[in-house]
């Protein structure tokens, strides 16, 4: 089997005439298996100091996802905006939050998050609403029980979520449970632009069996925020948090040029059903 | 769920708190006899967890504090070596970035977690943040257990 597999060309029309700039996209890093000038080929289409902040990885495998994460960005704003590659310019907040500088004006809150982990690299965008993503691989604990290693992140989730946690049947299903509460914060705090420092204990998940998702910030519902759980396969799950610009954190807010927003038109933006990612290979994120 | 991805290094988590937890009843009492050196510059930290080196610590007071940052930087490097499973030979210093071996967000909170329980202090959500580097972890490490002992 090839590892250039080529994409059914219908879900890339379909995402394109529906979605604008909004896009889903996921690559399977276990199929990727680059040689080193293969590897190289795919870092010379990042400016520079891209390859020199990849290098640094010290396994192999963070290396992979993180050219594959920093490819997804060019590689999005290359095919949904049509700038050249060595023309865009994506910086960074002092949180570490990439958005795109250069953006047409036209393309307002145009943002984008990646998340990877395991075996997947994603990143999905928006125009108008804040977006972010996570994606967890449910991985066992090894040599301690569950409870064990859930009390690490004790402070980090609420008493009614470790409540939900608890009620569930077995260490595997709390483990699942416990990742799903871990994504959908870690893609809410991503969306804002916010660091750990924002306070994952600030966040109170809602659900029912994991539909109509709905988090409470500092103890008050909010109206403007929309999460979707996916299950890419056993052991990965991905979350999607949509959300409101006036939540951006400041140094965020900053880059985006329609924080103030219709309330008509960012309701329509937001109440788009999610639908599921679209798999891309490498040799469709280098096409140039 | 046949094949979960694996983090070997988390058995190595568990003997090593086993370990310090061992460790607790020798903390109280060589804390209680380190009060006497509050007014030299001097690694409380090395002198709870390393009761057997004090004479060490007295007699090297003047440059005690280069000396600390030093044992502080090497035990840092040793948790962050072991949650993150770092391959034998892969040098790690106090430049290192947790990110670049290979640290996730959960990564780090175990990490901060076993900081807290090796030093005894509380790190709160907002300082964990600025953490990136050993040499970040060791130089929170140092003020918060100075602000602890002052």
């Amino acid at each position: 089997i090839s590892p250039w597999e080529k994409l059914p060309e219908r879900n890339e029309m379909e995402e394109e005439h529906s979605g604008g700039v909004r896009r889903r996209w996921l690559v399977d890093v276990a199929r990727w298996s680059p040689s080193p000038t293969q590897f190289q080929a795919a870092a010379a289409l990042l400016p520079p100091h891209h390859r020199h902040a990849i290098a640094r990885f010290v396994k192999e495998e963070d290396r992979k996802r993180a050219l594959l994460s920093r490819l997804l960005q060019y590689s999005l704003v290359h095919r949904v905006l049509g700038i050249p590659f060595h023309q865009i310019h994506i910086y960074r907040t002092t949180e570490g939050k990439p958005y795109l500088e250069n953006g047409p004006p036209a393309f307002k809150n145009f943002n984008f998050n990646t998340s990877h982990q395991g075996d997947y690299v994603g990143i999905a965008s928006e125009l108008l609403c804040l977006v972010g993503l996570d994606i967890v691989c449910i991985s066992k604990p090894q040599g301690e029980t569950t409870v064990e290693f859930l009390k690490n992140f004790s402070s980090y989730l609420t008493g009614h979520e470790w409540n939900c946690i608890g009620r569930a049947a077995g260490s595997i299903e709390m483990l699942t449970e416990f990742y799903r509460y871990w994504c959908l914060k870690e893609a809410f705090v991503k969306a804002v632009g916010a660091g750990v420092g924002f306070g994952l204990h600030r966040l109170e998940f809602h659900h029912v069996e994991w539909s109509n998702i709905s988090v409470y910030i500092d103890g008050i519902e909010s109206r403007k925020w929309r999460f979707c759980l996916f299950k890419l396969d056993e052991m990965h799950l991905a979350s999607i948090a949509k959300g409101h610009p006036e939540d951006a954190i400041h140094s965020f807010k900053t880059t985006l040029s329609n924080v103030v927003v219709e309330e008509e038109e960012f309701y329509a933006a937001l109440e788009i059903p999610e639908e599921t990612f679209t798999l891309q290979t490498v040799e469709q994120l280098t096409q140039l | 769920f046949g094949n979960f991805a694996k983090r070997v290094s988390r058995s190595s988590i568990m003997l090593w708190r086993q370990f310090l937890g061992s460790l607790q009843v020798a903390n109280v009492i060589s804390s209680r006899s380190s009060v006497s050196f509050r007014s030299q510059k001097m690694s409380f930290v090395s002198i709870r967890s390393r009761p057997s080196s004090l004479r060490f610590k007295i007699c090297c007071s003047a440059t005690g504090e280069a000396q600390a940052k030093k044992e502080t930087v090497d035990k840092v490097c040793m948790i962050v070596k072991k949650q993150l499973a770092v391959p034998d030979g892969t040098p790690v210093t106090a430049e290192s970035k947790f990110s670049e071996l290979g640290a996730d967000s959960l990564d780090t909170v175990e990490i901060v977690m076993g900081l807290e329980e090796e030093f005894n202090i509380t790190v709160d959500e907002t300082s964990a943040q600025d953490i990136a580097t050993v040499q970040d972890a060791a130089d929170l490490i140092e003020k918060l257990v100075t602000e602890k002992t002052a």
